[in-house]
């Protein structure tokens, strides 16, 4: 046997990766030089402009403790409570397969996270606002006027309106990436939702979480404008305020650029300790992953999770639903004026285009990040692997302002107008978006089982054949995915695009913007609508072009019947 | 789509070193220059008016922004000129060394107050005020006094003076009133505080459009737009007898522009209806001459307060101490 094995697969004796070729770890590596080269060069320009540093400022300065303090303890509320409650929900959502409105909450899930802070902030104040939808339904409850949407309260709303969609949403993907197997099996032995919990549900989840709630800490840690304006004042503060006016009023770059390194220095460290804790990728490989459709009749669907399926679904809907409708609600008010507006379409063009450049940069990053990394660990470099997919999320915790400051220092002969411009800003939000596509692709990417590597090996299927056929398949869902997340939050994105200055023609979330600053509120809630028409547009082109797997000459075979021959053969050998 | 072209073709030629057209770059703020600012129709008045020349605007996010570039880019800035600087970025700009006298007729200028800069030239003012819902509130308070005793339903909408312009206003403005004792006065206002936002934009729309309070910081302009484009009286500003902090947007001109005569006669021709008349609605300020008759009817329903400054060297050496101050009240 094992010398058939040896005649089958030339030259013999290869280690498991050496089987691949030399790319995965240079296109890693010039991955991460191209992100790093970015992050750490706009940072090191300013702290050269700077020259010289104190950082005692940063611990002798009562109140910037104060605001550090806070902005932890803020983000640390925020995450707890969005990515916990996002559990049950994502459960739920994967336990129930098939209700009415399934699909339009997903899609609302996709929604809220590009939605631009402006608009939601606007959506949550016309819901939760002390004239808002609930007021009337907190008054009957409390006999008191609501104020929770300012405070602490009113930030925690805001992160988690923001952020536990996008953990559902991801967790689900995860869950729904469980080979159909285990589904059949679960459901002839019967299994009971704690046993399904510990078997099946809980090990999809567990490799996910450190990094999500990484990704979650940061993205409420950076928050700038919700925790400004829901704060009450500059109590609440964080330290991207004491950034900007270090940087814009003051232009104090040391100072600035010494708070951007405490940034970078808590983010960062938080996402090795992320990063090591859920190190080991899920062992249970996924047959081709597939919708669950409900074929498999779940024991633990019927009794009493009925009611708290019902109860966490309605939660998710009630905390997403009624923001997003208040904005469709006011966006509907300025529709008649949208035709009118001459530069409105041709915004909007510009901003897809950008976005799809934005959103394959960012998935070619992901892939090349996350196979190098997945090398250097089946090297043994187990640090090395860490820090090669560490440094993917450098530039979401530095400050964009800092990155666009240091990167005009950088670039500034250069740096000319019209589509330069745009290239630079399509690039920084390849970089922004690329932790959501990690996020995504890096659960679909473990490659293949041992046995069906050996069985690769044996039939001699590699290189391309071995990508077309075996690898491509289960990787085209998440990928679907996670291109749609890199597009949609570059087509929100206007930090960036703010930084370089426009010295043409505006994006759309540029126009919005525009829109607001010239009294236009009715016409910048159509342009949200309009914004997130494209993002419903984009997640709902992307899901349906890979609804299904494709086509294969022996598809005759049911999918799950053939991973039940692959473990068959498997055993054999 | 024209003013689209004539961008595209602005770009087109002025990658080219050798254009036959003398390009005019003006770096200012991105209202400024939207499809319904008054940036399109003032490009179209100004290139028809020199023949052969290119207005180019690069619209950054504010006149701190403005400031911010001109800073970072030194000797050989992009720019011929610079447009949206207020009063109180004065000081700093020209510390920088980069800016030459406009040497244009001031003559024409019809502000609330003399002006006598040889490097800044206004093209719009307008007053910090508070804005109110007259449908939440009938009896706006009519002076800061009233305002600290006023009920307390009268919540208010600020910005905060580290990220905004009309925040900052209102610091000067408190300043300007009661000197010495602001510190008080902040830790009284800030009991009637609802939020305190980052920009100007998220507390008017996110916030006050949404009802939220009766009041917000803005500018006595502000009613002006809603009376004229949405027709409706509802929003006015609160005329306070302290009088109000003014402001003051100008323009200048780089020293190394390359076409110091073009940029003369840009600032010249900012003096004139021809760019005036794009202000009132398209700025929703208020014009830096008489405009007469062009002077949409709305204007005379604003409020006509006494003018409150600082100079702007004032401004610069003690912004910080004074955000300090503010910042220490708030959080006490």
């Amino acid at each position: 046997m094992a010398q058939r094995q040896r005649a089958l697969s030339t030259p013999p004796r290869r280690p498991r990766w050496a089987s691949l070729s030399r790319w995965p770890p240079s296109l890693g590596i010039a991955a991460l030089t191209a992100v790093a080269g970015l992050g750490l060069g706009s940072l090191g320009a300013l702290l050269w402009q700077a020259r010289e540093l104190h950082p005692a400022m940063l611990w002798q300065s009562p109140w910037l403790a104060a605001v550090l303090r806070f902005t932890l303890w803020q983000a640390t509320l925020s995450t707890l409570l969005a990515v916990g409650l996002a559990v049950p929900v994502a459960l739920a959502l994967a336990r129930r397969p098939r209700f009415p409105g399934r699909a339009l909450l997903l899609r609302a899930m996709e929604l809220s996270l590009v939605l631009p802070t402006l608009i939601g902030l606007f959506g949550l104040v016309a819901v939760h606002g002390r004239r808002g939808w609930a007021a009337p339904l907190w008054e009957w409850l409390l006999g008191s006027e609501s104020g929770y949407l300012y405070g602490l309260s009113g930030i925690v709303l805001a992160h988690v309106f923001y952020n536990l969609p996008l953990s559902a949403r991801l967790m689900l993907q995860a869950l729904e990436s469980a080979p159909a197997a285990h589904w059949r099996l679960a459901a002839q032995l019967g299994l009971t939702r704690r046993t399904l919990w510990r078997t099946l549900e809980w090990p999809r989840l567990a490799p996910l979480l450190p990094r999500l709630a990484a990704l979650v800490f940061t993205l409420c840690f950076t928050s700038f404008a919700i925790v400004m304006t829901l704060g009450g004042g500059p109590r609440s503060s964080t330290l991207e305020v004491a950034l900007y006016q270090a940087l814009k009023f003051d232009h104090d770059l040391a100072l600035a650029a010494l708070l951007a390194l405490t940034q970078l220095v808590i983010c960062l460290s938080l996402w090795l300790l992320a990063l090591s804790r859920g190190g080991a990728p899920s062992l249970v490989v996924g047959q081709v992953t597939l919708p669950l459709q409900g074929r498999w009749h779940r024991r633990d669907a019927v009794g009493a999770s009925r009611l708290t399926d019902a109860v966490w679904l309605t939660a998710l809907a009630a905390l997403l639903l009624p923001p997003l409708l208040a904005v469709v609600a006011a966006g509907l008010t300025g529709l008649p004026d949208l035709p009118r507006s001459a530069s409105l379409w041709p915004a909007a063009a510009r901003s897809l285009v950008m976005a799809l450049g934005a959103g394959l940069g960012a998935l070619a990053l992901a892939v090349a990040l996350l196979t190098g990394s997945r090398w250097l660990a089946a090297c043994g470099r187990r640090w090395a692997a860490l820090l090669m997919e560490a440094g993917g999320q450098l530039i979401l915790v530095i400050p964009a302002l800092v990155l666009g400051t240091g990167l005009f220092l950088l670039l500034r002969p250069t740096l000319g107008s019209g589509w330069q411009g745009y290239a630079l800003v399509v690039l920084v939000n390849a970089f922004m978006a690329l932790p959501f596509a990690m996020q995504v692709v890096r659960g679909a990417l473990p490659g293949l089982s041992a046995p069906e590597q050996r069985l690769a090996e044996q039939f001699g299927i590699r290189g391309r054949a071995r990508l077309r056929w075996l690898v491509w398949p289960r990787l085209r869902r998440p990928l679907a995915l996670a291109l749609a997340y890199a597009m949609t939050l570059s087509l929100g994105d206007f930090s960036v695009i703010a930084l370089f200055g426009s010295p043409s023609a505006p994006t759309l979330p540029m126009l919005l913007y525009q829109q607001l600053g010239g009294y236009r509120w009715q016409g910048a809630a159509a342009t949200a609508l309009l914004l997130m028409a494209l993002v419903v547009l984009i997640f709902a082109l992307l899901g349906w072009l890979t609804r299904r797997p494709p086509r294969y000459p022996f598809t005759r075979y049911p999918h799950e019947e053939r991973h039940a021959r692959v473990s068959r053969s498997d055993v054999s050998l | 789509m024209r003013y689209l072209l004539v961008l595209a073709l602005g770009l087109a030629t002025s990658s080219v070193a050798s254009a036959a057209e003398r390009t005019l770059t003006v770096y200012t703020y991105d209202s400024f220059v939207s499809e319904w600012g008054p940036g399109p129709g003032i490009e179209a008045a100004f290139e028809a008016r020199c023949g052969d020349c290119d207005l180019r605007f690069v619209a950054l996010d504010g006149g701190v922004d403005i400031l911010q570039r001109l800073r970072l880019e030194g000797e050989g800035s992009g720019a011929d000129l610079v447009l949206g600087l207020d009063m109180n970025l004065m000081a700093e700009a020209r510390q920088l060394g980069l800016l030459a006298p406009h040497r244009v007729d001031t003559a024409p200028l019809a502000l609330p107050i003399d002006w006598n800069d040889d490097t800044f030239l206004p093209y719009d003012w307008g007053h910090f005020a508070f804005v109110y819902d007259s449908e939440q509130l009938e009896e706006p308070p009519g002076s800061f006094r009233e305002l600290l005793e006023a009920p307390e339903e009268v919540q208010l909408i600020l910005q905060d003076p580290r990220t905004s312009v009309t925040g900052q206003g209102l610091l000067l403005w408190i300043k300007h009133v009661y000197g010495d004792a602001a510190l008080e006065v902040w830790a009284q206002l800030n009991e009637r505080v609802l939020s305190v936002t980052n920009s100007w934009s998220q507390a008017y729309f996110s916030l006050f459009m949404n009802g939220e309070a009766p009041m917000v910081l803005s500018y006595a302009t502000s009613p002006a737009y809603h009376m004229a484009v949405e027709e409706t009286d509802r929003y006015q500003a609160a005329e306070f007898e302290e009088g109000h902090y003014l402001q003051v947007e100008t323009a200048a001109m780089l020293a190394d522009t390359p076409h110091p005569e073009l940029a003369r006669d840009f600032l010249t021709f900012m003096l004139t209806p021809d760019f005036q008349r794009h202000i009132p609605l398209g700025n929703v300020m208020n014009p830096a001459i008489e405009l007469g008759d062009e002077l949409p009817a709305v204007f005379d329903r604003l409020i006509d307060p006494e003018s409150l400054t600082f100079t702007p060297e004032q401004v610069s050496e003690n912004r910080r101490a004074w955000i300090r101050e503010w910042l220490n009240a708030s959080v006490r």
